[in-house]
């Protein structure tokens, strides 16, 4: 299982550049959905029929993007300026490796005189370790896409740290669910969406696609059991699912949280109560586009968020996994 | 009328956000007789349509508005009060001057006003004054007098001159983006004299409020389900003094820009490439543009209907969003040559995603 989630952890997809990512999921998800498809975005379509002629439309929905950086120029003397894609926390991601699309590596680094508080993407470059315009324009170019270097290790007891669980996580959840399934009465549509970290922007057109009745988001939330949290939070890794109550994105559907938090209840699922003062998810897209659906997110508690090293803890991985089945069969 | 004559036309016109009545005339007027079918939505959006070969559509987008002020208050002694309609660099504002109006209206003069400099206090000659320290003299002579000619609502746009000077440089207000709306005249005006039937149902639009909330290329969007759409559009560049190598995003004289990213839309690569791809192919200057800031209505475009394949090509002008922008007369011919290739290809030759 863990061998599965390290896979999928390796593979880069900056968003916009998902393709690989949606490549190992569509193979992963194969077996068990009936039809699969990509809309023009590039979102990644996945139905299972239900059994019941009154089903109702599931829309899952986790994004494959991830945080990273675009190259935007290419200097004379071999530096290369790249502008972020998506929320970059500079302090976070300073002097890290970055590993680009054609595989080149180089180090991510702030100009030499810049203070902390100054620290922006203009400031910052990219040493590939060439000397001239022509040896960096050998290994990228421009528009090309980087992140910084994944993959993740084993804490204490089911513990791991790494990225990009933001929302690599969530997908693999996904892939779990359909896996568990089996008969459903309703239309369960697997989306496996793109551009998330630029702004929901493939949820967007996925939600017109699909015309969910139910939307469910399933993506990391930030963890309150830190030292000094910038905010106070309820949330704690290891205290099972997080069903969302809000976002400064959504406010989620009162109906579809109820159902939740019993349909944990009543199958002895960990979960918790998320009430998240900032962020966005693809929630508010699948709530708000069209016609709009009952939306609600179950989010994966999450230590440092949109780090090198994001730290989950597997046992609430697997609680979000068996609430997710459950909601499957939601009537609301 | 062509080229940057109709440009000039159009960018003359008054036209601030919600309020594009006079440059939609002006493109009606100019596409006459030249499309196959007109439709106007309830916003003002105006779409013509152009059947091509096949049934995949393409939509071909530039938006007729400009930035521009809203008058918000009249005072005892006939001085006007003013929220800004799209964004401005405040600086830009002062001793600016103004034509004041409304559709159907007929326009006065103004200038933008604020305390004489030997009246600022040390701390306010150090700062840009802000908006709501700046007014509007009208000349009036009371608020009765001005009352008579201005209400609450009404819009002020700048009063600048479309001028040639230089290097084959152009300065007009209102570039952002008459540019888009001229070059789209300019294709229809191809079509229509060269009798050609394009490959792709050709919809051009001329979409409302882009400065604002961008609901017209939203709506628009929605209503047509593009296939793969053209955003034509003018974009800021700062090729200028001061700008160190790595935030300019682009050059004048280099030809139009294709988008790698902006702050609204994270462009298809295969797309990007391609319309680059067709510039050298036919020998026409094109760039792409490299630094990320600012969004246009390929933000919504690309979001809406399930998903729209979206290129955006712009102009790269110097000083937008100003009385003053400044672009290269060639850029814009070269935009227009790039941007009729892509409206004339075929749906076989775009590369899929």
């Amino acid at each position: 299982m863990i061998n599965e989630l390290k896979k999928l952890m390796k593979i880069q997809g900056v968003s916009s550049r998902e393709d690989k990512v949606a490549a190992y999921i569509e193979e992963a998800v194969k077996p068990y959905v009936d039809e699969i498809k990509r809309d023009p975005l590039g979102n990644l379509i996945c139905l299972k029929k239900g059994t019941s002629k009154k089903a109702k439309k599931i829309m899952l929905c986790a994004h494959m993007d991830e945080i990273g950086f675009m190259v935007n120029c290419i200097q004379d003397n071999g530096i290369v300026r790249v502008s972020r894609v998506g929320g970059i926390n500079y302090i976070a991601y300073s002097n890290s490796r970055v590993v680009f699309e054609n595989g080149a590596v180089g180090v991510l680094v702030p100009e030499g005189k810049t203070e902390l508080k100054d620290y922006n993407g203009d400031k910052f470059y990219v040493d590939l370790g060439v000397k001239t315009k022509a040896e960096a324009e050998r290994r990228v170019k421009l528009g090309e896409m980087c992140s910084v270097e994944s993959g993740i290790v084993k804490l204490y007891g089911t513990k791991y740290a790494g990225r990009p669980f933001d929302d690599r996580i969530g997908c693999y959840v996904m892939i779990e669910i359909a896996k568990k399934l089996g008969k459903c009465k309703n239309d369960v549509y697997f989306v496996f969406s793109v551009q998330e970290e630029v702004g929901c922007r493939g949820s967007h057109a996925a939600s017109y696609n699909v015309l969910p009745d139910i939307g469910i988001a399933f993506d990391v939330t930030p963890s309150g059991d830190v030292v000094n949290p910038s905010t106070n939070f309820s949330v704690k890794l290891g205290d099972g699912a997080a069903i969302k109550i809000k976002d400064s994105s959504v406010m989620c559907d009162r109906a579809l949280v109820a159902a939740m938090f019993e349909a944990a209840k009543a199958n002895n699922i960990k979960h918790q109560t998320e009430v998240l003062t900032y962020g966005g998810t693809d929630t508010s897209s699948m709530q708000t586009v069209a016609g709009g659906s009952r939306a609600g997110c179950i989010s994966i508690p999450t230590r440092f968020c949109h780090t090198q090293n994001e730290i989950v803890d597997m046992k609430d991985v697997e609680a979000c996994i068996d609430l997710g089945v459950l909601c499957c069969s939601f009537d609301l | 009328m062509k080229g940057t004559a109709l440009l000039e036309k159009l960018c003359t016109a008054f036209g601030p956000t919600s309020c594009e009545y006079e440059v939609a005339k002006i493109i009606a007027e100019e596409l006459e007789g030249k499309y196959d079918e007109e439709y106007t939505d309830f916003i003002g959006d105006r779409i013509f349509r152009i059947k091509g070969k096949t049934d995949k559509k393409m939509m071909l987008s530039a938006h007729m508005d400009e930035v521009g002020l809203m008058i918000s208050d009249i005072d005892d002694n006939g001085y006007l009060y003013f929220q800004p309609v799209g964004g401005f660099d405040v600086k830009v504002l002062c001793g600016r001057k103004l034509f004041i109006g409304d559709f159907g209206k007929e326009k006065i003069s103004g200038l933008i006003a604020s305390k004489a400099i030997h009246q600022q206090s040390y701390e306010e000659r150090k700062k840009a004054t802000p908006i709501d320290k700046m007014f509007i003299d009208i000349g009036a002579k009371d608020k009765a007098d001005a009352e008579a000619s201005v209400q609450i609502g009404d819009y002020a746009v700048f009063d600048s001159d479309f001028i040639r000077f230089g290097d084959g440089y152009i300065k007009s207000k209102a570039i952002d983006d008459r540019l888009g709306c001229s070059v789209l005249c300019d294709i229809v005006n191809y079509i229509y004299e060269n009798k050609i039937t394009p490959e792709y149902d050709l919809y051009f639009c001329f979409t409302v409020r882009e400065e604002v909330g961008r609901t017209g290329a939203l709506i628009t969007a929605n209503r047509i389900k593009p296939d793969l759409a053209l955003v034509l559009e003018s974009t800021a560049i700062a090729d200028i003094a001061g700008t160190p190598e790595h935030k300019r995003a682009a050059k004048t004289g280099d030809g139009p820009c294709v988008s790698l990213m902006d702050l609204g839309t994270v462009y298809e690569s295969a797309l990007v490439n391609f319309a680059l791809g067709l510039g050298k192919k036919h020998g026409i200057k094109c760039q792409p543009k490299k630094y990320v800031a600012g969004g246009t209505d390929a933000g919504k475009i690309h979001k809406a209907a399930g998903g729209v394949r979206t290129i955006n090509m712009a102009c790269p002008t110097r000083y937008i969003h100003s009385a003053s922008c400044v672009i290269k007369e060639s850029d814009y011919y070269e935009m227009f040559k790039l941007a009729l290739q892509i409206a004339l290809t075929s749906p076989d030759d775009v590369p899929e995603r």
